[in-house]
Parts: C-alpha cells; sequence; structure tokens
C-alpha cells in the first residue's frame, strides 16, 4: 500500500498544484511555482546516478565474467572514468588554474578538447554513415505502388530538388512550389496530427497525474 | 524483360560506391550554384536584424549534440556573426548536456573575429538540468536559474547581464534544435505561449516539416530547415557585408543537390525495375 | 595540393571518424571500438558537467555554504533515486518519480492545451487578413480543409463510407504530402551529416579542399 500509495498521491498533489497555479496566479502559488521549478531541477539531476550505474553494471559485469568483446567493455569503462576525472579535477574553464593540470608543454588534453576532438567525430560520425542505409533502402522499398504512395513520392521529389540549390537552376518556380507544399498542404496535415498528439497527451497527463496510468510504477506491490 | 530484373536489384555495394562519388566529386568541381532564400530563413535574419546594438541580448540555446552538428553548427556560427558584426550581446545557454562544448567552441572561434570579450559582448550561461524547469524558471528569473556563468563567475558581476531579469529582456531568443528538447516540445509551449517570448528556430531537416504549423499561426518568427537552412543563413549574413569568413554550409550545398538527384535517379531506376517485372509477373 | 594537418588532436579525429565509416563494410573490432569509446567518453563528459554546472553551484554551495536548508527536501527525494542499488528499498525510487511525473504532468496540460490546441485552431480560422488578398484566401480555404480533413481520418476509427470515405480520403493525400515533405526534409539531413564528415576529412584533415 505504502509502496504505491506515496508515490502516486505524490504525483496526483504535484500535478494539481501545477494545473492550479497556471489558472490562478496568486503569490502563493507563484511562490510554490518558483520552489518547485528549483526542486525539480535538483531530482531530475540525480537521475544521471541511474545512467552511470547502468552502464557501470552492464559494461563491469561483461568484463567480470570475460564474456566476448569484454575488451570494449573496458574501453568504455576507462573512458568514461578517465574523462570524469579530466573534467571533475582538471575543471571546465581551460584558464582557471585546477587541481590537475590539463596540459604538458604544448599538448592540450583539457576537458573540452577531449570533447572537441573525441565526443565531436565519433557523435558526429555515428550518423553520418546512415545516409548510405537510406540511399539503398530508398531504392528497393520506396515504390509507387498505389495513389497514395505515388503522391507520397511526388511531394518528397518536390522537396528534395525545390529545397535545394539545383532546384532553382533546374526551373525558377521549383522553390517556390516546394515552399507552397510546405506551407499549405504539408502544414495543414501537420496541423491535423498535431491536434491528434496534443489531445493524446493531455489525456495520458491527466490518466498519470490521476493515477490510472501506473506504467511509471513498474509492477509489484 | 532483363533489364527490369536488374534495374530492381542493384547490389548494395554499388548503391554505397554511387553515392560516396556523388558527394565526394563536387567538393573538387564545385558548381557554385546559388538558390534562392527561403522565406522563412530570411524571416529569422529580419528578426536578428531588428534588435538593438549594445542593449539587452539575443538568446541563443544550444538544444544539439554533434550528433547533429554538420546541420546545426554551421547556423549557429552564421548567427553569432551576424550578431556580433551588428553589435548585437549574445546570451548563450544549453539545454543538451553533450551540446556544452560546442556552444563554447563557437564562441571561442567566432567572438575573437569580431573582438568580441567574455562578460561585455556575450556570456555563456552554460547548462542545467530539468528542462521544462529551467526555461521556466528563466521566465522567472535568469540569475536565480542561472546564478553563474558556464566558468563559475556570479551572473551580477557580468556587465552585460545587469538589467536582464527574465524573458522580458530577451528581444529574442533562437532555439537550435536537434528535438527533444528543443523548439518545439519546449520553448514553444513553455516560453513563447506562457511568456509571449519572440522566438525563432533553426532546426535539422528531419523536423523542420512539422515547424511549419507554428511559423504560419506565428509563434515561430524565422526557421531555418537543416544544411540548407545554415547555407542561405550564410548568404545572408555574407550578402550584408557581416561576414567573410569561410562558409562551410554553403561549400556543402553542390554536393547536397548531386546527392538529392542522385537519389531520386535511385528510385525512378527501382520504380522502372518494379513496373517492367510486374508487367511480366 | 594535399596539406596535411600538423595537429595530432585533428589525427585522431580522423582516425576515429574511419573507425566508424569501417561499418558500412560490416560489423567489425575498430568500429566496436569507436562506439564504446563514444560512450565512455560522452559518460564520463556528463559527469563532469554535472558536476560543474549542477552539484556545485545549485546544490553544495547554496546548501551547505549559504545554509539554505529547505533544499535538503529536494536532496533527500534525489537522494531516493540510489534507492535503487538496494533491492529490498528499491520502490522507494518511485518517490522522486512520482513527484517528477505528476509534477512535469501538471505543467504540460496548460501549456500543450494553448501551445498545440488553442493557438493552432486560432492560427486556422479564416480572418480579415486572410480575406485581404484573394490567395491568401484561397489557401487559407485550403489549409482549413485539410486540417478538418486530417482530424476525421485519425479520430473516426470505425469503418469509413459513404461522405465520410470521400473526406478522409482527402485527409489521406494530404498525410501522404506531409510525409512525403518530411521524407524529403530527411533525406537532406541524412546527406548533411555525412557531407560534414566529408568536410572535416577533406578539409581539415587533409586539407585537400578549402
Amino acid at each position: 500500500m505504502m509502496k504505491q500509495g506515496i508515490p502516486r498521491l505524490l504525483c496526483l498533489v504535484a500535478g494539481i498544484v501545477m494545473i492550479v497555479q497556471f489558472f490562478i496566479p496568486h503569490p502563493i502559488s507563484e511562490k510554490i511555482f518558483s520552489e518547485s521549478l528549483r526542486w525539480v531541477r535538483i531530482i531530475s539531476a540525480f537521475a544521471l546516478v541511474l545512467g552511470v550505474r547502468s552502464i557501470t553494471v552492464h559494461h563491469g559485469t561483461r568484463i567480470i565474467r570475460k564474456s566476448s568483446g569484454w575488451g570494449y567493455s573496458l574501453v568504455a569503462l576507462v573512458a568514461m572514468v578517465v574523462t570524469a576525472v579530466i573534467g571533475l579535477f582538471g575543471g571546465v574553464d581551460p584558464h582557471a588554474t585546477a587541481l590537475l593540470p590539463t596540459s604538458i608543454g604544448g599538448f592540450s588534453f583539457h576537458l573540452q578538447v577531449l570533447y572537441a576532438n573525441l565526443m565531436v567525430p565519433l557523435g558526429a560520425t555515428m550518423f553520418s554513415i546512415l545516409a548510405f542505409y537510406m540511399a539503398s533502402a530508398a531504392y528497393r522499398s520506396f515504390r509507387a505502388r498505389n495513389k497514395e504512395a505515388t503522391v507520397l513520392l511526388v511531394a518528397a521529389f518536390i522537396v528534395m530538388i525545390g529545397m535545394v540549390p539545383i532546384g532553382s537552376a533546374i526551373w525558377p518556380k521549383l522553390p517556390d512550389i516546394a515552399q507552397w507544399l510546405l506551407n499549405v498542404p504539408s502544414m495543414a496535415a501537420k496541423r491535423g496530427i498535431l491536434f491528434g498528439i496534443a489531445l493524446g497527451s493531455v489525456a495520458t497527463s491527466l490518466k498519470i497525474i490521476l493515477g490510472i496510468e501506473r506504467g511509471w510504477l513498474g509492477g509489484g506491490k | 524483360m532483363k533489364i527490369g530484373e536488374i534495374l530492381g536489384k542493384i547490389d548494395r555495394r554499388i548503391v554505397f560506391g554511387f553515392m560516396a562519388i556523388v558527394v565526394i566529386v563536387p567538393f573538387f568541381f564545385p558548381l557554385n550554384v546559388t538558390g534562392k532564400v527561403a522565406p522563412p530563413s530570411q524571416q529569422l535574419f529580419d528578426a536578428v536584424e531588428e534588435i538593438q546594438p549594445d542593449s539587452k541580448p539575443l538568446l541563443i540555446s544550444i538544444d544539439f549534440d554533434p550528433q547533429s552538428m554538420p546541420e546545426l553548427y554551421p547556423m549557429l556560427k552564421a548567427i553569432l556573426r551576424h550578431a556580433f558584426s551588428r553589435n548585437v550581446r549574445v546570451c548563450m545557454m544549453a539545454l543538451w548536456v553533450t551540446g556544452v562544448g560546442l556552444g563554447e567552441a563557437a564562441l571561442n572561434e567566432v567572438a575573437p573575429e569580431y573582438g568580441k570579450v567574455h562578460g561585455k559582448d556575450y556570456v555563456y550561461l552554460g547548462w542545467k538540468p530539468g528542462f521544462a524547469a529551467v526555461v521556466l524558471g528563466m521566465g522567472k528569473s535568469i540569475p536565480e536559474t542561472f546564478p553563474t556563468d558556464q566558468y563559475g563567475t556570479p551572473l551580477e558581476s557580468i556587465p552585460m547581464m545587469r538589467g536582464v531579469k527574465n524573458f522580458r529582456d530577451i528581444p529574442y531568443a533562437i532555439s537550435i534544435s536537434a528535438g527533444d528538447p528543443g523548439a518545439l516540445t519546449l520553448w514553444i509551449p513553455y516560453v513563447q505561449s506562457r511568456f509571449g517570448q519572440k522566438l525563432g528556430t533553426g532546426m535539422t531537416a528531419v523536423s523542420a516539416a512539422d515547424a511549419y504549423p507554428y511559423l504560419q499561426s506565428g509563434q515561430l518568427t524565422g526557421l531555418l530547415g537543416g544544411m540548407k537552412g545554415a547555407a542561405e543563413y550564410e548568404h545572408l549574413v555574407a550578402e550584408a557585408g557581416y561576414s567573410e569568413a569561410s562558409k562551410p554550409a554553403t561549400q556543402a550545398m553542390d554536393s547536397q543537390s548531386m546527392a538529392h538527384l542522385a537519389i531520386i535517379l535511385l528510385i525512378v531506376l527501382g520504380n522502372i525495375g518494379f513496373i517492367l517485372t510486374k508487367g511480366r509477373k | 595540393m594535399m596539406h596535411l594537418s600538423p595537429d595530432l588532436w585533428v589525427w585522431v579525429g580522423a582516425l576515429l571518424t574511419l573507425f566508424v565509416f569501417s561499418f558500412l563494410f560490416g560489423d567489425n573490432p575498430f568500429y566496436k571500438f569507436a562506439e564504446h569509446l563514444y560512450v565512455g567518453v560522452s559518460v564520463g563528459y556528463m559527469i563532469a558537467i554535472y558536476y560543474w554546472n549542477f552539484f556545485k553551484p545549485d546544490l553544495i554551495e547554496p546548501l551547505f555554504g549559504r545554509g539554505e536548508l529547505i533544499l535538503i527536501v529536494p536532496l533527500i527525494l534525489g537522494l531516493c533515486y540510489l534507492a535503487i542499488f538496494i533491492q529490498k528499498f528499491s520502490w522507494v525510487v518511485r518517490i522522486p518519480m512520482g513527484f517528477v511525473l505528476g509534477w512535469g504532468s501538471g505543467i504540460a496540460i496548460p501549456a500543450v492545451l494553448q501551445a498545440n490546441v488553442i493557438k493552432q485552431i486560432q492560427g486556422s480560422l479564416i480572418t480579415s487578413q486572410t480575406l485581404a488578398h484573394w490567395n491568401t484566401f484561397v489557401w487559407s480555404i485550403v489549409v482549413l480543409i485539410g486540417v478538418i480533413t486530417t482530424v476525421i481520418y485519425f479520430f473516426f476509427s470505425r469503418e469509413q463510407k459513404g461522405s465520410l470515405k470521400v473526406v478522409a480520403n482527402i485527409g489521406i493525400i494530404y498525410i501522404m504530402i506531409g510525409f512525403g515533405a518530411s521524407f524529403g526534409y530527411t533525406v537532406m539531413a541524412r546527406i548533411s551529416l555525412l557531407l560534414g564528415r566529408l568536410q572535416f576529412l577533406l578539409r581539415d584533415w587533409l586539407g585537400v579542399i578549402h
């Protein structure tokens, strides 16, 4: 009872108070709202612990059990610890004095340097290879099988040519047509879908507050 | 009939190789085709153009990370160049923790081009956890939400932030956005609607089409869609004489154009193959 | 002419970029190394930023430096997340989750209604402004029809017959145009990401373009 009751009560109270404060701007509700903003920022920051824990446990177990590819897990954990140590003890300001020096001679390994030269190339490239898979998938599966698919295909072609510089070189009116497509029919459809999503999310939010949606409690008593 | 089968079953490696050639060659043999500037990009430029120099700052939020950097980072730099060349002050922040370094890198690169000084001409507030709680907090008080800047300097001791209390003191805000949290999920419902903040956005092309309803309703004033949007902004900034710096997004546009034509060609070939083989079946 | 970068870090970045590209030839040790390095560095980076941007200025300093004791409450709620480490008390995690979820839902309801429903309905209305020019008038009628038929297509999930079917079919055309536009833009996005990396390799590393 307590294990579900307290979280649900807290959820209900927090939800109702936040709805009420929106409609009744009173000094007291404003004060509660301001303080709640600070609280939420603090509480949500602790979610980091969950993320770090799951990564550490996942890779740590693989290393301990020496399961296949455990060496890669070691790479992940070592990279995490080294980066965190450099960041925590070397600081975020390259000009400030820190506990840990972040350069040897002309070679810098400051947190921002690691960010710019490890995280940036890796992160930016991860999704760039999708260009090839997308081209291949579009070639294999994008077929004008019926009226609807043909409309989709034509709209896609107009946007694809009209929105890049070559479009206006092919036919000066193409960019305008692409823009019209985005401004008028596509926009109308997006707005219709937006209504559906908005009303759906309001319904879900209400269900969470009222305790009808309990997926987040994760089962158990 | 055999042609149909061949066209319908080109090997994946050939498709990959074809795409690689199509995107690389234009870098060496540029066509230098200049396209039209889309009206939403012009709107964003005009909104930045309207901000008073040496006055209240333009707010830029880094709502992306390296994974969408090629599309959004050139926008960020072009907008910074526009602002700095007009002596518009810039207040930058980040909602994506993995994007903090991109804001820093852009400021470190662009500010020296115009002799701009941290604290006087621009400030980097950095990042705070809590998404909606951060922007709603800024609506109440920016110094309470960001007591210090990214490097630990108290906001009250930063000259350009004196008199900047909340969104009422921000003439224009731009969310450079790669999804959630970003312009559509956070800035429009929690900032534009609630505080009436004038808002623009630079977005990844994936979600650009979804922004049009907000553009039409006036909730957004200005939109840059993907790398093409970035190229348009680079063009506007250069044309107005604000910058002579290199234009990475513009440089990539020939390859972008060729790649689009190549994909259309592939889809058409696939469909010809489909129609020919379907006729036989 | 080739102007190879003299910067050691650029070479590291280029090598890692090629490691990730190697996935195009199938999964391999180079890609796996790059992938795990990315995860590790990202989480390490987040730990450092969380400390410097949040834990130190927003929790440790106000609570222990300035004695703002009220912060003990959210601190305890936040610490409840750590209960997940102890199986017997793992349910305690639900307490901060309940608060944050309830809070988030509470602020979302009015915000979403205002931004995505009311303002969007206002944008679809035919006003005196839209009547000013013939084309804005015609297009706003086209938009209005599109919005209504799209909504009808999605909301009437029962079998669509007769006039409802005609309306829903018009809705489908609009939706397909919308999806087509999004697809076109998605192609653009994926290509752009590749171009950004090619620019890095060709310009910053090899120096064969400027």
